[in-house]
């Protein structure tokens, strides 16, 4: 696009190069210089004085100032948050100023990757330094921001290693619980967080991570968190979201070469665990004995996959693990061989498996080294940075390899043009990434709900039966599985060890930034950045498989790529003695293409060989290929008063392909793929304009108005017909369900923010408060249909979302002395979104559904709330309505029926809201003497939880509440034994009396939920606190290494997630489900347990 | 001066600003969706509708309707055998869904008499429908799958007799235009196409159509239009024999082979053969449960090869524990079982033998029996399409099973003239013995047989000692949960219509 006009863009340049010179030689003497701060980071904004005169300017964006003075002059430089500096004009081309006061004056990066003063914003921003993110750390770095962002909610992978993370800024502006991802940038350009689901063909669930969770901690040197869509104003359509930027390290001035060295070795384990009853083995409540002979029903009770059975009392029963012998010769054979005709199976004790999942689990460990090679003299800098990432998850087998190669450079060509790279390439390597969700391939799945505590699953580790480990030529019975049931369930061990996700990923990221100054108050920035990945599925699945008798192969291969290109003319200038203004004017192409590409071999010919060329049948193959390009142009413009006063406009018009009508349907709608949207801010140090009590020593107010536009999916206007696999020789065709709109306008969100930062007590004590609210119109979903009008869904424009919310942060410098420092943060947000309207008439939304429940937005109710089947209950309002008490005296209460079992409601009712009332973070840090203490708690209050562990886990026998109604077994006659549901039975008449009908255990737990049907049973709180973090780190003084050229080397404790305090039974109520790339918040669904993560960090540099 | 260089730095922005509209031009061809095709002829969505209701078919008989009707009862996970159904969305969304392909067949074909695609559309939109009103009672038909043509996103549900009265036209019209019509028919997976598939097409019809009179006439009098039809064979054909027979013949390689081919062997055997259906057969001497059934484990261990069902609707504990344990009771027949569902040294059973029932010659015979013998039709003799139907389902059955499998499927000297078969007795006991035999003949037939029974009442369903709806065998599936969400005026008017109550025990127009 730029191509083109490079002749005229050369000849522009030229002017400018020429106008400059002829102000330098114009010039007396011109001292230019550059204002540090002590983390090499530029200073904008700081007043530079020549001592004893009233010439003054101020340093830009980059920190360069340029000002008239003889070399003799000395320069007072002063910027609020730093301690004033005085040096002479001659050694003023690199000054360092010494941060004064905590956190004031801190340089924020904002949107396109333009520095600016924190002070100056009218919106909130907040920010992670890299070395918060590479001691105590996580192998998806998103994951660190819970607890430290207020307003954040991070919601990590259910699948262990390094999975994609669910991140919401405010809350959630969208109805489509897709799009309410912010989007990724690093150093100013954006990348791809695409997820791309890993379910269909028969599989299960695979989350391989989104985009995100692919960026190396180790070369970030910040996260900023943009909330708002006035920060992100400039980012366009994907930022309507929140913004997550990413700055990248580079290197920094230094004799010789610098070198850094980071090495961190963590153990996991699970940090909590399901609790499973182990009292009584396999069996179907019959009270009868258990044997096994061929695991699938030969026995007594051997078919069965429940816990139901005899309790342990050592009573000796043939078992799968129990040795089998021939002619009373023992044999290397146990029960679970069936292929040894003539054995006998010598019964073995009847004891439980205790520690069944917990023995299964494994420590997983995480090794992360990263060594930089930093340098740099005064016209640049380098840094070369190689880390490697070894991962092995809690469950075995599954692994993750990550290696990642960044460079990151800049050089001043000439005085008036620089350069600046980085590119950093990964290569992600996971031989097994575990299956989660429902189903036979998840390890979860038979552990909660149909494992019983007789199988010792360690003696599972043998994944094949006597002499049938597929070694031979091939029949289907020559590779059988070895385990404990042949009915419904695979050995664990095979699906871990066999049964293989493996991912093999190649990335990189790479931009390319080019600045020209023109003048010292005008530069152009002409910028380009890739980011393509290359990724290759790999699943394996082994004959015998439940699901697969004779194995299968799957690969899928995907190639995703973004480019931007985009150039940025900044201009900063002071306007007589008391304005300054910024202004910039830029232009974006984004260039999206994807390639999505699958292959299935649904059976093999020879076990073991996974290759497409060993397909037994014919190959099924789908190939999608995506693309989408937006154009934008935008500016800003601003202006500051006495460095007091700032106000700030933005504009941005986007041109969107995906908003494009293609010309066969051209006539048929209605195009607007162009659309333009702005914000403005103002801030005012307030603290600078009035007189204020001491106690102040600092405060500002801001606010905020900005607009968002957004556009869709590529290809939303066509009805295509899919293939689907042939019948024999007959081609099948089918038109696609979802009805396709031709006049999609782009979606506009507006939403208002204001806020106050005031510092009291000499800045030792901070609060910064933010009242936000957004409305979004038009927005663009995917609005599910009745299938009885023959689509389950239709793009449209629709609704009007409300969302709205405060965030608090307090920040305190409790003792601040020359060797003892004790700081204490308190990030605090609260929520709420509601659905205002939507379109066609239509009152409800519905945004997702799992297990029993399903999410939607109702008109007028919050967002997020949950619908499921609930109890019939007593009610004595209404009269005509069913269950109605006049007495009163049994109001609430559940009604059963007379056999005893709860009445279902026949409606789905509310059951909650999975949105959090409120978030917290927090966080303290004691400093003496270079030891380092510091602590995060994360808290989370309301929101609640579907558990399916709870359902099916009660229906199998597995988990401990099944122990209720089974005290001495399942004779009835026996105290203790069976389960009256309390509650009440209404009789003919419509009397209410107390249930007294009692259900055998087996029965009870069924009914709770109705066999799967009430949701209300099973749902929970899902608040709780974690300890976040927790870190002991000690900097040895660099006196200590004498003539070593170490220094700055630190060693640390880290732990995460080391503590879990909560209401939800069996799991970690921090989790959601997942199907189809699409994560259901609010719903439990099996998820591997999380982690717990502690080990030690080691730092130094050279 | 500098004004003049400023105003050249606002020309380069301009420029590009004007080229960045300029660039939009190949935003139609970007934004063009080049994986899949926006049209496709008829014949490659006829293939899909097919496969796809036939393919319900085989499911849900086996999933509820194979249970409800007792030809299989349930030892593990017996919620549906004890009536505990919630929702059951599988019928509705498969026709909702398949419909939408079918309009769109029916778009392609205009109203076009001279089009065979259009009356062999009408054949499937009926019987769909049916299934669909049948199993829901009130459902959206005439505003049905008209989201695309009409901007109808909540169809109103229609009245049952309304849906029955629109079947019936369009089965008349479908047998009327296809009479005349081309045979230039691609995607028939049921039939093949051509003259000799559209002439069998005709017959469907007209066989569905006394289906549905018989279906509605304890409602309303048929009887002329049963009439009607029988006095015109000509114009009117029906099945005249097993070739006849609307069934989906699967493939034997993946993924076109039977169904259940691919189920794990545990989730197979929950579902076994039920004692009504032992009983009865036994009874009988009806060599046919050597198709349905196979000897227990147990008695094959033993030397003595028993088929021996369980009752339906017993508690979970009971289900398990019965006759010993799952060794003592029957497992489903051989024919029907999944790739890794073989006893012992079995060979698998073969993927393509059995096949996705639509309707059969046998049926017809048993409507026409039954017809005749309540004297609603004059033509034919009652007896000759009550053998009619018994000898071609032992013929059908004959035809499916393999060889290889060496199943004793003959019809047993003297089956025919035994008291229990012999067409002897009162018209009641006559009618129970067509019934009877009918009830057999629709095994694995969808869920005709539990429709069946809701209309004659005969032969009898007793609920499981274990069930979970006071006694009562259910009549209806209770409407999608999600409606509730996403079309709750209509559900919510149908649901008083039929009188404010939605449960499985909510009689429908047909049964009221």
């Amino acid at each position: 696009m730029l191509y083109p006009n490079y002749p005229r863009f050369a000849q522009i340049i030229l002017t400018f190069l020429l106008l400059t010179l002829s102000c330098l030689a114009m010039a007396q003497r011109t001292v230019s210089g550059k204002v540090f701060s002590t983390e090499n980071q530029p200073v904008p904004g700081a007043t530079v004085t020549v001592k004893g005169t009233d010439k003054k300017t101020m340093t830009n964006n980059d920190g360069d100032f340029s000002i008239s003075a003889n070399d003799n002059d000395i320069l007072v430089i002063s910027s609020i948050g730093f301690d004033n500096r005085e040096v002479k004009a001659s050694e003023a081309s690199r000054i360092e100023l010494t941060a004064g006061v905590k956190d004031l004056g801190e340089v924020v990066v904002t949107a396109l990757g333009i520095k600016k003063d924190k002070k100056k914003l009218g919106y909130a921003i907040q920010e992670v330094k890299g070395e918060d993110l590479t001691v105590a750390r996580e192998t998806n770095v998103v994951n660190q921001l819970a607890g430290k962002i207020a307003g954040v909610t991070v919601v990590g992978s259910p699948s262990g290693i390094g999975g994609s993370a669910r991140v919401s800024i405010r809350g959630e502006r969208s109805v489509d619980i897709n799009k309410n991802q912010p989007l990724y940038v690093v150093d100013g350009v954006p990348i791809s967080n695409a997820i791309t689901g890993g379910s269909g063909r028969n599989n299960l669930e695979v989350d391989f991570g989104n985009g995100a969770s692919f960026v190396n901690s180790d070369d970030v040197e910040s996260m900023s968190v943009l909330k708002g869509p006035a920060a992100a104003a400039l980012y366009g359509s994907r930022a309507a979201n929140g913004v997550i930027l990413i700055k990248t390290k580079s290197g920094r001035r230094q004799k010789g070469i610098g070198v850094e060295v980071n090495s961190n070795l963590t153990f996991e384990s699970a940090l909590k665990l399901p609790e499973y009853q182990k009292v009584y083995g396999q069996g179907n409540g019959s009270g009868g004995d258990f044997a096994f002979v061929n695991g699938g029903g030969g026995g007594l009770a051997d078919g069965t996959d429940e816990g139901w059975g005899p309790a342990f009392k050592g009573q000796l029963y043939p078992q799968f693990n129990s040795p089998r012998t021939l002619n009373g010769q023992a044999t290397e054979f146990t029960g679970g061989d069936l292929n040894t005709p003539g054995t006998v199976i010598t019964p073995t004790p009847w004891v439980a498996d205790m520690d069944n999942l917990k023995n299964f689990l494994r420590t997983g460990n995480t090794f992360t080294n990263n060594v930089a090679l930093v340098g740099g003299n005064k016209d640049g800098d380098f840094r070369l940075s190689y880390t490697n990432l070894n991962q092995k998850g809690i469950v075995p087998n599954t692994d993750l390899l990550r290696n990642t190669i960044s460079v990151s450079g800049g050089y001043n060509l000439t005085p008036k043009l620089s350069v600046r790279t980085f590119v950093s390439y990964i290569k992600s390597e996971s031989d097994n990434r575990p299956s989660i969700s429902y189903g036979t391939e998840s390890i979860m799945y038979l552990f909660n709900c149909w494992l019983p505590a007789s199988v010792k699953v360690s003696d599972m580790k043998r994944l094949w039966q006597n002499g049938l480990d597929g070694n031979r030529p091939y029949s289907l019975a020559d590779q059988k599985q070895y385990s404990w049931n042949y009915n419904y369930h695979d050995n664990p061990y095979l699906t871990v060890m066999e049964n293989t996700n493996g991912q093999y990923y190649d990335r990189i990221i790479g931009n390319v930034n080019l600045k020209y100054d023109f003048t010292n108050w005008l530069n152009l920035q002409l910028r380009t950045a890739t980011d393509w990945s290359n990724e290759r599925r790999e699943y394996r699945r082994a004959f015998s498989t439940q699901r697969f008798p004779f194995g299968e192969y799957r690969e899928v291969a995907i190639v995703n790529e973004e480019r931007n290109s985009d150039f940025l003319f900044s201009f900063n200038k002071s306007a007589g003695p008391d304005f300054a203004i910024t202004a910039t004017l830029g232009g974006n192409q984004m260039r999206q293409k994807s390639r999505f590409n699958e292959q299935v071999a649904g059976q093999l010919n020879i076990p073991g060989i996974y290759s497409l060329n060993n397909s037994r049948i014919a190959l099924v193959a789908q190939q999608n290929n995506i693309e989408k390009r937006i154009n934008s142009l935008y500016g800003s413009a601003g202006v500051a008063y006495k460095n007091k006063l700032f106000l700030d406009f933005t504009g941005r018009n986007d041109w969107s392909s995906a908003l494009t009508l293609p010309d066969e349907l051209k006539d048929l709608g209605t195009e607007v793929n162009s659309y333009f949207y702005s914000s403005v801010a103002a801030s005012a140090i307030v603290s600078d304009i009035i007189r204020i009590p001491s106690v102040i020593s600092f405060w500002k107010l801001r606010a905020s108005f900005a607009q968002v536009g957004n556009d869709t999916d590529p290809f939303s206007f066509q009805q295509t017909y899919n293939r689907s696999e042939p019948f024999g020789a007959a081609q099948i065709y089918g038109e696609i369900s979802s009805l396709a709109n031709l006049k999609l306008k782009p979606e506009i969100s507006s939403a208002y923010e204001f806020g106050t930062d005031i510092r009291l007590l000499n800045n030792r004590i901070g609060v910064d408060v933010t009242y936000y609210q957004s409305r979004t119109k038009n927005q663009i979903l995917n609005l599910p249909l009745d299938p009885t009008s023959g689509y389950s869904s239709r793009k449209i424009n629709a609704g009007m979302i409300k969302n709205y919310g405060v965030e608090v942060m307090l920040t305190g410098s409790i003792i601040k002395q020359q060797n003892f420092a004790w700081d204490a943060f308190v990030n605090f947000s609260a929520n709420r979104s509601e659905v205002l309207e939507l379109s066609d008439g239509l009152s409800t939304y519905v945004m997702a559904g799992m297990n029993s429940v399903s999410v939607e937005a109702r008109v007028g109710e919050r967002m997020g709330n949950l619908y499921g089947i609930g109890f019939e209950r007593v009610q004595s309002t209404d009269k005509n309505a069913p269950y109605y008490d006049a007495s009163g005296k049994y109001t609430g209460q559940i009604v059963y029926a007379a056999n005893g079992r709860p009445i279902p409601t026949t409606n789905r009712i509310p059951m909650g809201n999975y949105n959090p009332d409120w978030l917290m973070g927090v966080g303290s840090s004691l400093n003496y003497k270079g030891i380092r203490l510091s602590f995060l708690f994360d808290i989370r209050q309301g929101g609640v939880l579907n558990s399916l562990t709870q359902t099916v886990g009660r229906e199998g026998g597995i988990i401990i509440e099944t122990l209720e109604g089974r005290a001495d077994g399942y004779d009835l006659s026996k105290p203790g034994n069976g389960v009256i549901g309390q509650g009440v039975v209404m009789d003919g008449n419509g009397n209410f009396t107390p249930n007294t009908t009692k259900l055998t255990a087996r029965e009870w737990h069924t009914a709770w939920t109705n066999g799967r049907g009430i949701a209300e049973s099973v749902m929970y709180d899902a608040s709780f606190v974690k300890l976040r973090e927790l870190q002991i780190g000690y900097t040895i003084p660099d006196k200590v290494f004498g003539k070593l050229p170490v220094r700055g080397a630190t060693i640390s404790l880290v732990g995460r997630n080391l503590f879990l305090w909560d209401k939800v039974p069996h799991i970690d109520p921090e989790t959601m489900g997942y199907s189809g790339g699409t994560a259901v918040p609010g719903v439990e669904n099996m998820s591997i347990p999380s982690s717990r993560s502690y080990g030690i960090n080691l730092s130094f540099k050279l | 001066m500098n004004y003049m260089k400023l105003f050249k730095i606002i020309i380069l922005p301009s420029l590009l600003l004007v080229i960045m509209a300029g660039c939009t031009k190949d935003f139609e061809e970007v934004n063009n969706n080049k994986n899949n095709p926006t049209s496709v002829t008829a014949d490659l969505l006829l293939s899909g509708v097919i496969k796809n209701m036939m393919d319900r078919q085989v499911n849900e008989a086996w999933g509820i309707g194979n249970i409800v009707a007792q030809h299989h009862a349930k030892i593990q996970f017996v919620n549906e055998d004890r009536y505990g159904w919630n929702e059951r969305n599988d019928i509705w969304n498969t026709v909702y869904d398949n419909y939408r392909n079918l309009q769109n067949v029916l778009i392609l074909a205009k109203d076009d008499p001279s089009n065979p695609y259009y009356g062999v559309s009408l054949i499937l939109k009926s019987w769909m429908f049916s299934l669909v009103t049948d199993a829901y009672g009130d459902v959206p038909y005439s505003e049905a799958g008209k989201a695309k043509t009409d901007g109808v996103y909540q169809p109103k549900y229609d009245k049952q007799e309304d849906i029955y009265t629109g079947i019936l036209a369009d089965l008349k019209k479908a047998n009327e235009v296809l009479a005349t019509s081309g045979t230039n028919l691609g995607g028939d997976i049921l039939y093949g196409g051509g003259a000799t598939g559209i002439l069998k097409w005709r017959k469907l019809a007209n066989s569905l159509r006394i289906r549905y009179l018989m279906r509605i006439s304890k409602k309303k009098n048929v009887n002329a239009d049963l009439e009607a039809i029988l006095n015109d064979p000509a114009n009117n054909p029906l099945f005249e024999g097993n070739g006849d027979n609307a069934e989906l013949k699967y493939l034997a390689a993946a993924p076109n082979q039977w169904p259940l081919y691919g189920s794990r062997v545990g989730s197979f055997d929950e579902f076994r053969v039920s004692k009504t259906l032992t009983d009865r057969l036994s009874e009988l001497n009806d060599t046919r449960i050597n198709v349905f059934g196979r000897p227990t484990q147990k008695s094959v261990a033993a030397g003595t090869p028993e088929i021996k069902g369980i009752p339906n609707g017993l508690s979970d504990v009971d289900a398990l524990a019965y006759n010993g344990g799952v060794q003592g009771v029957s497992r489903v027949g051989y024919t029907f079982a999944c790739l890794v569902c073989n006893d012992g040294n079995d060979a698998p059973p073969a993927p393509d033998a059995p096949r996705a029932l639509w309707m059969t010659y046998a049926e017809l015979q048993f409507l026409l029996a039954e017809a005749r013998e309540k004297g609603m039709i004059t033509t034919g003799n009652a007896e000759t399409y009550y053998l009619n139907g018994i000898n071609a389902n032992f013929a059908y059955w004959q035809s499916v099973v393999p060889a290889a499998y060496n199943l004793n499927v003959t019809m047993p000297t003297g089956y025919l003239t035994q008291a229990k078969v012999a067409y002897t007795g009162s018209t009641d006991d006559k009618l129970a013995k067509i019934a009877l035999q009918k009830w057999i003949s629709l095994y694995f037939n969808g869920l005709e047989a539990w429709f069946d029974w809701r209309r004659t009442n005969m032969p009898a369903i007793v609920p499981g000692p274990a069930n979970l709806n006071n006694n009562k065998v259910p009549v209806r599936y209770i409407y999608p949960l999600a409606a509730q969400s996403l079309n709750p005026e209509n559900r919510a008017e149908a649901v008083k219509r039929q009188g404010g109550t939605d449960d499985l025990n909510t009689k429908m127009w047909l049964l009221q």
